[in-house]
């Protein structure tokens, strides 16, 4: 409805809107992204994003063994990318935000980035054209390994005690103690699990839906109902559609990032805080 | 909190951070402030002190945490 709107904005006033903008345009919603099982294995009905994601993780697996089965001292071809792509994680993210103790994660930050910049990409790739990360239970299960890690790494740095200790910022007024320690316990507990999940799926989401949306409006105006003057809106999905995959392409590997850097702030943030 | 004023200081980590306290803070006081509310029937007095506070709360905690040296 708001894309009728808008599209009846777009046009010289004093057209009668209601002969060229057709009333059976629907503008993409919610269905976009609730898919039907394309078969069962057992009680378990498979998506088209299961399917992706399995797909996607094994053409990541095998990119990477590619790379990095038979090294070689001057890298060449396929390795070279690879080692391009470890490096980043190791330099960028890893020591420079976690610090000496950074090399070990590498490995779970390397798969972090990688896993969730390819589920990104399928919004842009032919076919596929979804991304994966737009199901909320993806970025969920993501953020929760890195919860877990998160606590893990803390009690073990600190033991129980003192993860939790280490978590109380040093240096306030005695009396605002009990007035900060549960928002500090809450925020780090509660809510940062859900911000680190909600920002990467929301972002695909909405991404996902815009693209849609301009697609499906180029597809209208210029296939389903070609009227010469639906032919301008037509032609603005068109164009819209190719500037957002443009930017579509820039928040998935940024997403993927944030995502990744902030997974090394939490488990740098567990192994440095208290003293 | 690390003592050699090396909290993690990448902006995105702060802002986030900042946004999660302002969360938390009124989550937290806004929800004590409810309970107190349907616990003596004075609905909605504590609900919006809890919330303006737990707010203040959340600024407070960020400023301090990010700005001092």
């Amino acid at each position: 409805m708001t894309a009728i709107a808008l599209a009846a904005g777009a046009l010289p006033a004093g057209t009668g809107t209601h002969t060229i903008l057709a009333e059976e345009f629907h503008a993409p919603g919610l269905g976009l992204f609730e898919w039907e099982p394309l078969f069962n294995i057992g009680p378990v009905g498979v998506t088209k994003p299961m399917v992706l994601a399995v797909v996607l993780s094994g053409l990541l697996i095998a990119f990477f063994w590619a790379a990095f089965r038979r090294p070689q001292i001057v890298p060449r071809g396929v390795q070279n990318v690879g080692e391009v792509g470890y490096l980043f994680i190791r330099d960028d993210i890893a020591r420079n935000i976690i610090g000496k103790k950074g090399d070990q994660y590498v490995p779970l930050l390397f798969a972090l980035f990688f896993f969730i910049w390819t589920f990104n990409l399928a919004s842009v790739i032919p076919i596929a054209q979804f991304p994966v990360t737009s199901r909320f239970g993806y970025p969920a299960v993501l953020a929760a390994i890195v919860y877990v890690t998160w606590v893990g790494v803390g009690i073990k740095a600190h033991g129980l005690g003192g993860f939790f200790k280490a978590q109380i910022p040093t240096g306030l007024p005695k009396a605002i103690y009990p007035l900060i320690i549960p928002i500090e316990y809450a925020s780090n507990l509660i809510v940062r699990p859900f911000t680190h999940s909600v920002r990467l799926f929301a972002n695909m989401f909405a991404g996902h839906l815009l693209i849609a949306l301009f697609a499906i409006t180029a597809w209208h105006f210029l296939v389903e109902q070609p009227t010469v003057l639906g032919f301008g809106v037509g032609i603005i999905g068109v164009l819209m559609t190719i500037v957002m995959t443009a930017f579509e392409l820039l928040i998935q590997a940024l997403q993927a990032f944030i995502f990744t850097l902030l997974a090394a702030s939490y488990i740098g943030s567990a192994l440095e805080e208290a003293h | 909190m690390s003592q050699d004023g090396q909290d993690h200081q990448d902006p995105q980590n702060i802002a986030w951070s900042i946004v999660s306290y302002l969360l938390s803070g009124i989550l937290v006081w806004g929800g004590v402030g409810w309970l107190l509310d349907r616990w003596i029937g004075s609905s909605p007095v504590f609900t919006v002190i809890g919330i303006l506070g737990g707010c203040g709360l959340g600024i407070y905690l960020g400023y301090m945490r990010f700005t001092r040296p």
